[in-house]
């Protein structure tokens, strides 16, 4: 029994609600199993999940209401996570969203089952990791695995409406990153395929000071 | 001197007290008419508000009016700004400033004549501008708005677009003045410039490449009508030359966007790419349009469908045969410069003996079994362009020399005013900088030097390319291994692969074999006196290939390169020449000096065979009437200044069509009677740069007619006194039917009353759902957040995000800083995360979702975000509109907010200490980003180096001990300085 919820602690726990549910088909970075649990989906200790359909939504309008209130006070993130296929989303996703705020849910939309199965297994995955990644670093991980062109290419298409072919240009007109950050107005307008808005928006990003003069 | 049509159009504005909508052909001036207008204001009137003015329209205004109106920014403190709009003079104003300062009612609206709209064409009926023209409306009937376009294709895209725009700007007359007026027609054919048209004819393989790039457009186009997802009409290829293709068909996309397959996205981009290459073909050199093909095809083999169309083997393989030809030696070994060919080498074309396009000056290369034949075809413009340039400035100079014996021309009057070196300059009119500096190259130094220079970059350049191309493969991790050439000395190698390696293959080494020539000179001082002829000889010379390359190779390529250029550079004087003209006029310069005088008698006999009546000519202007050329001036149309006025050229040449230039010629023409005005259009014949100009003008035609059907049927509701009721008449019918059903709900019971109240943080005036929630019936309250976007109740507090802020602001981190601050200040913190109603409501589609959780893709980031933010509500909104129904929502149950609370949310307690926030108007954000990508800063140190350097360009030149000092760590700074410095493409 021990190493059975050892196990469960790795895998989401899906509620027998859920069984024919296609969703299920796209779980696949995450280990599943069925298992008696108020909610649909219980993705860690104090994070759960439940599933919506907005097509179901529109024919049982109360039935969010009254899974949500099943949930009491047991979960820190509540997540309602909301299929969108149908059309015309404006009034239904409006109920939703006001049903989801008023009971303390957070409220993720997906377009795909694809997309419903991958925020489950993110949420699972991401149960510990720590916000590096989002507090505008760099995960160390990632930066050894790009090879370094992707890098530049990341780097470059920092500046709106810049490509990658136009990266290609750069790099082999200008030979490294330090001389296209150096170069003259003139010099990039003479890159073919960057135009005249492209070299200013490049030539500013690169001349203008970091701080503007309040 | 004012137009006498622009005196019509005005008449017929101010007839109109409540004002209206001027659209007018592109080119007619739109700026001489606003200043002309802008002349009959007097102070008495009240003060005049102009908005949403571009850069270019005001620097033409400064131009034209003597008391330009000065600009109302938000530096200027309440009281001033406050002074300023009762003083009854004209302003430039931003539409944010203005409406913060209407919402807070610091604008005494009763001393206000009237709003001048610019930008019509740019407006929707949710702009800031509409909320803007409602609320002065509301304060003071009297005010009038006066809107202008002159971009009239601009104002029939979307349904009704203009009646709609005039309803919510409450603007009821519309005033139309195409081209084709008579008024404008009689006045602008009164005395019409001379005009000249030349036709050129473009060469074999041009053409070539024009039909495969059309064929290849048009198998793309029926790809396209197969997914069934675009309207079939709009599908042609004429449509497709244009800019506007793109937008119609991403206009039927975009709302299904993440329901497309891949290679329906692609098509789409594919089609962008083709449109680009046909604009490029007749603006490029031969070798420029060789190169931007290489690095499309190096950047997007493979995700490109048109790539691996049939026809586009023949754009590649035409591009590539202007520029080389590849020959094979059949096995014989040549030796020595006696073989190589040297000089003009000539084509009979079937009819009447006249000379290819294509031969130009051909120098072969040998390798063992393949030989490299440069067959430079010339500037495609340089060619005959810069012939006809030049003859052109023979007329003018003949036609001086008439005047000059002929004291008593019709142009005395003008010389006056303007001295005689004014009225001789050439204007010549190309479409960017680029063509610009291109086209004054050839000039300067012979069309022959500046082809010959780019092919040598371009030799340069493809080993560096090639290297990109197996790095991208990492098909092959190791070259076979071969023989370096360096230092001068080539070792012969025999074909021992010969037969193995395709012609591909043989290509390659012909072309690293030709750059590694190049490289050769450059290192052993070949060059630096000798003229071409040695030039070419030495290049048939040296034989062998180069096949391993290694960085130090690269590097040695690069120092080869520099020092034969500094070398040219030495031997090269540039002399300037003419009289200097306005402003900042390109001083003009002969490279006809030193060593490369040679070279040009070389080009001018190969010219001869082009066109032998002029070549006596040509060679008299080149070395003996060097001094008494004409100034030449180079103006790119896309930096739109008033070029016409400032310079008052009588020659212009215009290089590349453009219709609304075009029309600024024949307005300045009308103006100035007085200057012979001669006008040039160089075009290729039977290009579609030719279609493409007759186009746009049977477009812009097309635009008016509609406009004109429109206006016949349209209607504009007003009230008694003749005032435009607007376009909320109808969306308040709408409100309080809807109201009216609430109450029946609640049984009849009535809390209509109650003005519901939101506060809007000052920078959320960028975009238009204030307007919008004004519209809804809601009090805006404008302020400065420190803490979130809107506040809605004393517990909501909400941060919006458009879907490209969404995903920069995840990048840069700071989003996760506000959603930290609002969820310790605020009970309900919520990201309100708004899609644009015209692009697809949804991230990526089903296809686009990997296998693997990967780190960079929008799920994990929101997921993370709610993981570390439970508390965190989210709102996805389909559009603007639904958002003010989604906020009216949330706000019914929860008390109004308090302004004064709000305000002071997050701001530190002690005074003057703010904190270290990044704000977008402080900061360079690009640039911001840009660093914060860099490999080696990181969250902590970011700060520092924006303290410690100036921008990204002073940080590419710190060196590695000053940049451990700024990030704080050897190791970071290490990482930085070489990526910075890496070798692209080996970079790492």
């Amino acid at each position: 029994l021990q190493s059975q919820s050892n196990q469960n602690r790795n895998a989401i726990l899906v509620s027998h609600r859920q069984k024919g549910n296609p969703l299920l088909k796209h779980i696949r970075n995450v280990r599943w199993v069925f298992a008696d649990v108020v909610c649909d989906y219980l993705l860690g200790q104090n994070s759960c999940a439940l599933y919506l359909s907005l097509r179901y939504h529109l024919l049982h309008p109360d039935y969010l209401y009254y899974r949500i209130r099943e949930l009491q006070k047991n979960f820190k993130l509540r997540v309602v996570l909301c299929h969108v296929d149908v059309e015309d989303v404006v009034k239904p996703l409006l109920e939703v969203t006001k049903t989801a705020m008023l009971h303390d849910c957070t409220l993720l939309c997906a377009w795909s089952l694809e997309e419903c199965g991958r925020y489950l297994e993110t949420i699972k995955i991401y149960e510990n990791k720590p916000a590096d990644l989002i507090q505008g670093q760099m995960d160390t991980d990632y930066l050894s695995r790009v090879s370094a062109f992707s890098e530049l290419t990341h780097a470059l298409t920092t500046v709106r409406h810049v490509n990658k072919t136009d990266v290609v240009t750069l790099g082999s007109t200008f030979g490294s990153l330090s001389h296209i950050m150096d170069a003259s107005m003139e010099d990039l307008a003479r890159c073919p395929g960057i135009g005249e808005r492209k070299v200013k928006r490049l030539h500013d990003t690169f001349h203008e000071p970091f701080k503007r003069v309040v | 001197m004012v137009l006498e049509f622009h005196q019509h159009i005005i008449a017929e504005l101010l007839e109109e007290p409540n004002g209206g909508l001027v659209i007018l052909s592109s080119g007619l001036s739109l700026p001489k008419l606003l200043s002309a207008l802008l002349l009959l204001h007097s102070p008495s009137q009240g003060t005049l508000l102009l908005l949403s003015s571009s850069p270019s329209l005001k620097s033409h205004l400064l131009h034209h009016l003597p008391q330009p109106p000065s600009e109302i920014t938000a530096d200027l403190p309440a009281s001033h700004r406050h002074s300023l709009y009762s003083s009854g003079l004209v302003f430039f104003i931003t539409s944010r400033i203005l409406i913060v300062d209407l919402l807070n009612n610091k604008i005494p609206t009763s001393n206000l004549a009237g709003i001048v709209i610019l930008n019509t064409h740019a407006l929707s009926d949710s702009s800031t501008e509409t909320f803007i023209c409602r609320i002065v409306k509301s304060l003071n009937r009297n005010a009038y708005i006066r809107a202008f376009s002159d971009k009239p294709t601009a104002m029939v895209s979307g349904f009704a677009k203009t009646e709609r725009i005039m309803k919510s700007l409450f603007v009821r007359k519309l005033h139309l003045w195409p081209r084709f007026q008579v008024n404008v027609s009689d006045e602008l054919e009164r005395d019409p410039p001379l005009v000249v048209d030349i036709r050129v004819p473009m060469t074999k393989y041009m053409v070539g490449i024009q039909k495969a790039i059309l064929e290849v457009m048009d198998a793309c186009l029926k790809e396209m009508r197969k997914t069934n997802k675009v309207d079939v009409e709009d599908l042609t290829v004429e449509n497709g030359l244009f800019k506007s293709f793109d937008e119609i068909v991403r206009r039927q996309l975009d709302p299904i966007w993440h329901t497309l397959g891949k290679k329906t996205k692609q098509l789409v981009s594919d089609l962008k790419t083709l449109r680009k290459l046909l604009d490029y073909l007749v603006r490029y050199d031969a070798v420029s349009y060789l190169k931007y093909l290489d690095t499309l095809r190096v950047s997007e083999s493979f995700r490109s469908v048109w790539i691996f169309a049939e026809s586009s083997y023949k754009i590649f393989d035409y591009a590539k045969k202007r520029v080389y030809r590849i020959v094979r030696s059949d096995g014989v070994k040549l030796d020595g410069p006696s073989k190589s060919v040297t000089g003009k080498k000539r084509k009979l074309k079937g009819k009447g003996g006249k000379e290819d396009e294509d031969s130009g000056t051909s120098s072969v290369s040998t390798i063992s079994g393949v030989l490299l034949e440069e067959v430079l075809e010339r500037h495609p413009s340089g060619r005959c362009y810069v012939l006809i340039v030049i003859i052109l400035l023979q007329e003018v100079l003949e036609e001086i020399e008439e005047d000059r014996q002929k004291p008593a021309s019709s142009g005395e009057e003008h010389l006056l005013d303007n001295g005689e070196s004014d009225n001789s300059i050439v204007l010549v009119a190309c479409k960017d900088e680029r063509s610009c500096m291109q086209l004054q190259d050839c000039i300067m130094n012979g069309s022959q030097k500046v082809m010959r220079e780019e092919w040598e970059k371009y030799l340069l350049r493809k080993v560096e390319l090639r290297a990109v191309q197996t790095y991208h493969k990492k098909k092959k991790p190791k070259e076979p291994k071969g023989y370096g050439i360096r230092d001068g000395v080539a070792p012969v190698t025999p074909a021992q692969n010969a037969e193995a390696s395709s012609v591909c293959k043989q290509e390659h080494d012909a072309l690293l074999a030709a750059a590694s020539k190049i490289r050769n000179r450059g290192t052993s001082d070949v060059i630096a006196s000798d003229g071409p002829e040695t030039l070419v000889s030495s290049r048939g010379h040296g034989k062998g290939r180069r096949k391993g390359r290694s960085k130090k190779d690269m590097a040695n390529v690069h120092s080869g390169n520099n020092e034969s250029n500094n070398k040219a550079a030495t031997s090269d004087k540039p002399e300037i020449f003419g009289s200097e003209n306005v402003g900042e006029t390109d001083e003009i310069h002969s490279g006809a000096v030193g060593g490369y005088s040679e070279g040009i008698v070389e080009g001018a006999d190969v010219d001869k065979g082009a066109m032998p009546e002029h070549t006596v000519e040509i060679n008299a202007t080149r070395f003996k009437d060097f001094k008494r050329l004409p100034p030449l001036y180079f103006y790119a149309l896309e930096s739109d200044q008033p070029i016409l006025d400032i310079l008052k050229p009588s020659v212009v040449v215009v290089y590349h069509p453009d219709m609304s230039f075009v029309r600024e010629i024949e307005v300045y023409k009308a103006e100035n009677p007085s200057i012979k005005l001669k006008v040039y259009f160089l075009f290729y014949e039977e290009s579609t740069e030719g279609q493409k100009f007759e186009a746009s003008i049977r477009r812009e035609n097309g635009a008016f007619e509609s406009l004109i059907r429109q206006k016949s049927l349209m209607m504009i509701p007003v009230d008694q006194d003749g005032h435009c009721l607007g376009l909320n008449s109808s969306a308040e019918a709408h409100a309080t039917s809807s109201q009216n059903a609430v109450t029946r709900k609640a049984g009849g019971r009535k809390d209509v009353e109650k003005e519901m109240q939101v506060i809007v943080d000052m920078r959320e005036f960028m975009s238009s759902l204030p307007n919008v929630l004004h519209l809804k019936g809601m009090r805006i309250i404008p302020v400065v957040l420190e803490v979130g976007d809107y506040i809605l109740s004393p517990l909501i507090c909400i941060e919006r995000k458009s879907i490209h802020d969404l995903f920069s602001s995840f990048t840069s981190g700071r989003l996760y800083h506000q959603v930290e601050t609002m969820v310790r200040y605020y009970r309900i913190p919520v990201l309100l995360i708004e899609f644009s109603p015209d692009k697809s409501f949804s991230f990526q589609s089903a296809s686009d979702i990997g296998d693997d959780v990967t780190p960079h893709s929008i799920i994990s980031k929101l997921s993370l975000l709610a993981l570390h933010f439970p508390r965190l509500r989210i709102i996805w909104s389909r559009s603007l509109h639904a958002t003010a129904e989604i906020f009216a929502s949330l706000k019914a149950n929860q008390d109004e907010p308090d302004e004064a609370k709000a305000i002071r949310v997050g701001v530190p307690s002690e005074e003057g200490i703010v904190e270290n926030d990044v704000r977008a108007e402080n900061y360079n954000t690009s640039a911001l980003e840009f660093l914060r990508r860099l490999p080696g800063v990181t969250d902590s140190n970011y700060r520092s180096i924006m303290d410690g350097c100036k921008s990204l360009a002073e940080l590419a030149l710190l060196p590695v001990e000053k940049l451990a000092e700024l990030m704080g760590g050897q190791k970071a700074a290490q990482t930085l300085r070489d990526f910075l410095d890496a070798k692209y493409p080996t970079l790492l």
